[in-house]
């Protein structure tokens, strides 16, 4: 698993790639945790991911739940077949906010 | 001149062409070399006039009589090298006129004094091509009380030289003959060779193998025999030397391997036993390299013993190495093998094992280096994702020399893979083992045509079950082990996943708590959705978990 992240247009981009499972996904969690209580907009790119599992989802689900207390947007972008396979498995497909590409997602509620 | 005398001159010679023509065409056409001399030999002493005749070939260092005409058969005489007319002859390469005997000091009438033919005159032909010297036509005594002239000798030289030709043709003939039959000799013992060899197996067999000879016939081989409770025995081997004498050393080998692998126990034996047979009859200064092994299907453990053969190559997820041995070959001393004959323990981990002889080792790279090792180690790990058939062929494509050279050793490559169909592995029961089990099923799952939803699916539910083990099982415990076996069919895919933890409460699997968004129900949802069947099965009598999940589907 690799994540980078960059800022575009008041937002926060975490790049995911490769396979997110629980041996990684703590790395995941803090990631996300670290730039949700600095940022009030993070995109999650999972355009490059090749295997997330339960955990890692959590760790999407607990950035989500975040967001939901203490307001700001959290998208999943350009999700990965892989990816959304699993979202879809855990009905969380109607659940997160999720845009075709990065550029959708700053695009949303700009 | 008088114009009789030219006419008479011009039939003479148009006879003699005649005779010449007449002659050549029986030799073009001959079967039998000798008898036809024998035929010609008549007709040049009727045309010249002969009361005898007689032909030599050389024979090793002697000269022997082989064909005679007149009133003496001397056929077989044997005329060791020395004086005498016939030897002149044939040492000076020149045509003899001896028009009186009793003058010539090289003649020898010890001959005559046998036959009790009176020898007066001699008129004696060399047949030679070019400097190859075959023998001579010796003529003795015209007859009336006549001498041979010159206008004898050039016949006699343009018939020699005509013979001396079908001669020369009838001999390379004779040998292109015998060579023809060596090399149907060749094709026939390179077939059975070949039937040696264990047929071509479906990708999904553990054992592969290709064996290319530089010449019709191999010495080197490899074979795998099935051993009961799903072991394969496998060898590979390399024979000192090329050619037939490599080749029949290398068959007796082969066989002996064969044999024994079903007899004795592992490897090391078996090359025990082999080495005191070949070092007992082995002829001297031939020997064998040889690599013999036995894959446990099951467990993908495979135990090695080398003597003296190049280092197979374990290609893996994260590991590309050399397994070095330092025993040496076999058939050289049976006292090198009589106490001990050392095993090594590989585990496949879902990774192949790469064995091959020298011939890919010591083949030219494109600046004229031999591979080496190392260069056939980096080789084999660019090949490893190629289907087994196109991975075997490109070991001898690749190291090929640029045509239109040929190989100049044989090649034999042999992958020892993980059985593919079924898997049988044990990790500690960690986060970073996650990985490599995923990967493990993933490439089992690989070599069947599933679709890639399906694999997805499968290796999804792997995850999450053995998850469940690492987090909740031995949750508070030190980590312990894993076990993961799976197994494919053209009915099913079947996963079996053992812990040695206590024993957990199977009610965790009844209900599906998507409502719950903790982790541990997560995973369970997933199993529970892409899986057909989940339960636990009867404990192992040592306490643990036992959980197996069904998944129905066909191969595509």
């Amino acid at each position: 698993m690799k994540i980078s992240t960059r800022e575009e247009t008041g937002h926060v981009i975490l790049r995911l790639e490769g396979e997110v499972d629980l041996h990684h996904s703590p790395t995941l969690r803090k990631a996300l945790m670290d730039l949700m209580l600095v940022n009030r907009a993070v995109i999650v790119d999972l355009g490059q991911v090749e295997y997330i599992d339960s955990s890692g989802i959590a760790s999407l689900v607990e950035a989500y739940q975040m967001t939901r207390r203490n307001g700001g947007r959290f998208v999943l972008a350009n999700i990965s077949l892989a990816a959304m396979r699993v979202l879809q498995l855990a009905r969380l497909d109607k659940v997160f906010t999720l845009a075709d590409s990065v550029e959708a997602a700053l695009s949303i509620g700009a | 001149m008088s114009n009789s005398k030219s006419m008479q001159l011009s039939a003479m010679l148009a006879d003699d062409l005649a005779l010449i023509a007449e002659m050549t065409a029986d030799f073009a056409l001959s079967q039998n070399i000798e008898e036809t001399l024998r035929v010609g030999l008549e007709h040049i002493c009727l045309r010249l006039e002969a009361e005898a005749a007689s032909l030599f070939l050389l024979d090793g260092d002697d000269l022997v009589c082989r064909a005679c005409w007149g009133p003496s058969d001397v056929v077989g005489l044997r005329l060791q090298p020395g004086r005498g007319i016939v030897w002149r002859t044939v040492e000076q390469n020149a045509c003899q006129l001896v028009r009186d005997t009793a003058l010539d000091p090289d003649f020898s009438n010890h001959v005559d004094q046998k036959t009790g033919f009176q020898t007066r005159s001699i008129l004696c032909a060399p047949l030679s091509v070019r400097n190859e010297k075959l023998g001579a036509i010796e003529l003795f005594n015209k007859t009336g009380g006549r001498n041979f002239n010159t206008t004898d000798q050039r016949v006699l030289q343009a018939l020699a030289a005509s013979a001396a030709l079908a001669l020369i043709n009838a001999r390379q003939a004779a040998a292109m003959a015998e060579q023809q039959a060596l090399q149907r000799e060749l094709a026939l013992a390179a077939n059975i060779q070949r039937a040696m060899l264990p047929p071509t197996q479906p990708e999904r067999f553990p054992i592969h193998g290709l064996n290319q000879p530089a010449r019709g016939v191999s010495g080197d081989f490899y074979d795998v025999v099935a051993l009961p409770g799903d072991r394969l025995a496998f060898a590979i081997a390399d024979v000192s030397g090329k050619g037939m004498n490599a080749a029949l050393l290398m068959s007796k080998t082969a066989s002996l391997f064969r044999c024994l692998a079903k007899r004795l126990d592992g490897p090391g034996a078996i090359l025990q036993a082999i080495d005191a047979e070949l070092a007992e009859t082995c002829s001297a200064g031939m020997f064998v390299t040889m690599i013999a092994g036995l894959l446990d299907c099951k467990s993908g453990r495979v135990v090695l013993s080398n003597a003296g053969h190049e280092p197979p190559v374990l290609i893996s997820e994260n590991a590309a190495i050399l397994i070095e041995g330092n025993m040496p070959p076999l058939g050289i001393d049976p006292m090198l093998f009589s106490s001990d004959c050392p095993e090594t323990v590989v585990d496949l981990h879902g990774g192949s094992l790469y064995l091959f002889t020298d011939g890919l080792t010591e083949a030219d790279c494109d600046d004229g280096s031999m591979w080496g090792s190392e260069g056939i180690r980096d080789l084999a790990r660019e090949l490893h994702p190629l289907p087994m058939q196109e991975r075997l062929q490109a070991f001898l494509q690749r190291t090929a020399p640029p045509p239109p050279l040929s190989a100049h050793d044989d090649v034999t490559v042999m992958v020892v893979q993980d059985c593919p169909s079924r898997l049988h592995r044990r990790y500690p029961a960690m986060a970073d083992s996650l990985g490599h089990i995923r990967h493990g099923i993933q490439a089992m799952l690989g070599t069947a045509k599933y679709d890639a939803g399906v694999i997805q699916d499968v290796v999804l539910a792997v995850d999450e079950a053995c998850q469940n083990i690492v987090r909740h099982a031995y949750a508070g415990l030190p980590p312990g082990d894993l076990v993961v076996q799976a197994e494919m069919n053209d009915q099913e895919i079947r996963i079996c996943l053992t812990d040695f933890a206590p024993p957990v409460d199977p009610s965790f699997l009844s209900v599906p708590r998507l409502d719950d968004l903790r982790p541990g129900g997560l995973g369970t949802h997933f199993m529970l959705s892409v899986m057909d069947d989940v339960r636990f099965l009867p404990p192992p009598a040592q306490g643990g978990n036992v959980l197996q999940m069904v998944k129905r589907m066909r191969m595509l």
